[in-house]
């Protein structure tokens, strides 16, 4: 078992953060999606054991959260959502810094230092001062530091915030290949749709301190029979207008022949093939348009307000 | 970005034990690198060159009083003349004055030093969220307490206890009986209080307390102000104002003495007098608390701060 938790709330004064959280999760990658002020850095921090909760109880990879403390850092690498640097040292120096914290021999710390700073690409920046590093680099520096004693657990607080496209890639790469090739458990704690979507298997939604929903992102994401991706070569309006006389909505169109359809109850797919030989035009992909991350985490929302 | 040679990590981990001396490192390398530290660190130099080069001073004042006694003799009697001299030199003479005047003097260079450098060595842990990087790992927060502290009391014994050990030895090699004769300033009747290994005792007892003191203090006010400029307003009311309200009430209202146990600069220097054997009556200022009190409200500022230090360093600190 990756993480057991039971009944764990947190409150700061009158202020609660986390309320009544159950969680049951094996190992994988797992995603904390919630928006801002959800209390997903109260619950990293709360796994950490580094913020004790104000009730309930807890384990994770069967430290006690309350009692285990050093031992359960130990197995753990935490990457802070804030920069957390030690201005004036250089990069090779914070990270076997970050080594000799975990019990590492001063050598040995240094050495791993550099190998893992080679693996993340930053080896032509190891030498540089922190304040010099980008802030893609300091994100990758963060992770360095959190892998350097090699934990089999890494909890990591947006990882990708402040980061390019491309370097958001890389990393988001890098967390699956952590995952997946060396069987790292991942905590990935973000408000980002896309890195969850990326990186995780399972997800956790968290909103105004409780757990909306739980579980693999495939089986929480509903499969809809009523919607359709539908790509269309050539010009497409005459089949468009009578798709919407059939009564099917178009939901969006992305402006290059792709569109997201919603057909009536008693529509089938031969249909569109229908239409479309009646239009001249060529169907070049049909499928079925389940519910993605980004859905699943508005309807959950949607749901709560409801209640 | 690519991750082709990920090796895992084979080896033992020591004890929590062993975070304790790299915090310290760090931060004294964080300090090193100030250009403001080796300015300071110059002034304490300067005044340790005064108490070095002073004894040889001395020394060749009695040796050019031997030769040239009988000259003088006009002037009046040589052996007066010596002792005025002495007097006046006194605390370059290697004794427990030599002593109290160094740390007394070092110790305000180290006390400007420290509210200087207190946000480097620890408020910036709390200004760039630096602490939740060291809470993060496998110590406790007592580990990073203790790591900061010790930086701080290295830094006051590179200021204090060691030049002094060095004063120390420099009168012993010049005189070995000063080493081993305890006796030695009043059988020789050259000034007060004990030699020997009593005082090599007493300076690293006044060394350890003002090093234990003010680390402990510099660590809690630092986390607690972050930003020099605060800091040194902190420091001044500690060290300045408190010591002026204190002489107010005592030497100028007539308060009971000890209203000046809240002169915390006092108390230091009355337990560092008391480490290098002070007579109670030979103690400056006069009307002065017992030690005992001095050293209660040490201890009790002190764990003020502890207290203070470990809410400071909890968790909730670094959620926000």
């Amino acid at each position: 078992m990756f993480i057991d938790l039971q009944n764990i709330s947190r409150s700061f004064g009158n202020n609660p953060a986390l309320i009544d959280v159950n969680l049951r999760l094996e190992m994988g990658r797992i995603g904390l999606l919630g928006p801002n002020g959800a209390g997903k850095s109260t619950l990293l921090k709360i796994l950490l054991g580094a913020l004790p909760p104000s009730s309930g109880n807890g384990r994770l990879l069967d430290h006690d959260l309350a009692s285990a403390g050093v031992a359960l850092r130990r197995s753990i690498g935490y990457m802070p959502e804030a920069d957390a640097l030690v201005p004036g040292m250089q990069g090779a120096e914070y990270v076997a810094f970050a080594g000799e914290l975990c019990g590492m021999a001063r050598k040995q710390a240094l050495r791993r230092a550099h190998e893992v700073l080679t693996y993340l690409g930053l080896e032509e920046a190891r030498y540089r001062k922190l304040e010099e590093y980008s802030t893609g680099m300091k994100q990758r520096l963060k992770l360095a530091q959190a892998l350097v004693h090699d934990p089999p657990v890494l909890l990591l607080d947006e990882p990708t915030s402040g980061m390019d496209p491309a370097g958001r890639e890389g990393m988001l790469d890098l967390l699956v290949r952590l995952g997946k090739d060396h069987g790292k458990a991942i905590l990935l704690s973000t408000h980002l749709l896309g890195d969850i979507d990326k990186v995780c298997d399972a997800v956790v939604i968290l909103h105004q301190g409780r757990i909306l929903c739980q579980g693999p992102v495939q089986e929480l994401c509903r499969r809809r029979q009523d919607r359709y991706r539908l790509q269309i070569q050539d010009d497409p309006t005459g089949l468009l207008e009578d798709l919407r006389l059939e009564g099917v909505q178009i939901l969006h169109d992305n402006g290059r022949g792709e569109y997201r359809v919603q057909v009536p109850a008693s529509w089938t797919t031969q249909a569109f093939f229908k239409l479309a030989q009646v239009h001249d035009v060529v169907v070049r992909g049909l499928q079925a348009d389940d519910e993605d991350l980004e859905e699943l985490f508005h309807r959950v929302i949607q749901e709560t307000k409801h209640i | 970005m690519q991750l082709l040679h990920y090796r895992s990590w084979q080896g033992t981990f020591h004890s929590s034990w062993w975070a304790v001396w790299p915090i310290a490192r760090v931060a004294l390398g964080t300090l090193l690198r100030r250009k403001l530290f080796w300015t300071l660190y110059s002034f304490g130099l300067l005044l340790f060159l005064m108490f070095f080069f002073g004894a040889f001073l001395l020394a060749w004042a009695e040796s050019q009083m031997a030769v040239s006694g009988p000259q003088l003799g006009k002037m009046g009697d040589p052996g007066r003349m010596m002792r005025g001299i002495r007097s006046a030199l006194r605390i370059l003479n290697g004794s427990q004055d030599t002593f109290q005047y160094f740390f007394a003097y070092q110790g305000g260079i180290v006390v400007v030093m420290l509210a200087l450098a207190g946000s480097i060595l620890i408020g910036n842990d709390f200004t760039f969220k630096s602490l939740v990087f060291y809470l993060a790992k496998p110590i406790g927060r007592w580990h990073y307490i203790l790591g900061k502290c010790l930086a701080v009391a290295i830094v006051v014994q590179l200021m204090t206890t060691l030049p002094a050990l060095v004063l120390y030895g420099q009168r012993a090699f010049d005189d070995w009986e000063y080493f081993w004769h305890v006796n030695y300033f009043i059988d020789n009747d050259t000034g007060k209080g004990p030699a020997g290994i009593v005082l090599l005792f007493g300076i690293l007892g006044y060394g350890t307390m003002l090093s234990v003191f003010l680390s402990i203090l510099l660590v809690a006010t630092a986390s607690w102000m972050r930003r020099t400029m605060p800091l040194i307003m902190v420091w001044m009311s500690l060290f300045f104002f408190l010591r002026l309200l204190a002489n107010i009430l005592v030497d100028g209202l007539r308060y009971n003495v000890r209203w000046r146990l809240l002169d915390l600069w006092n108390d230091l220097t009355l337990l560092g007098q008391g480490c290098l054997g002070y007579a109670s009556d030979d103690i400056s200022p006069k009307l002065h608390p017992e030690f005992w009190e001095a050293g209660l409200v040490l201890i009790g500022v002190s764990v003020v701060c502890l207290i203070y230090l470990n809410f400071r360093t909890r968790g909730v600190e670094i959620v926000r």
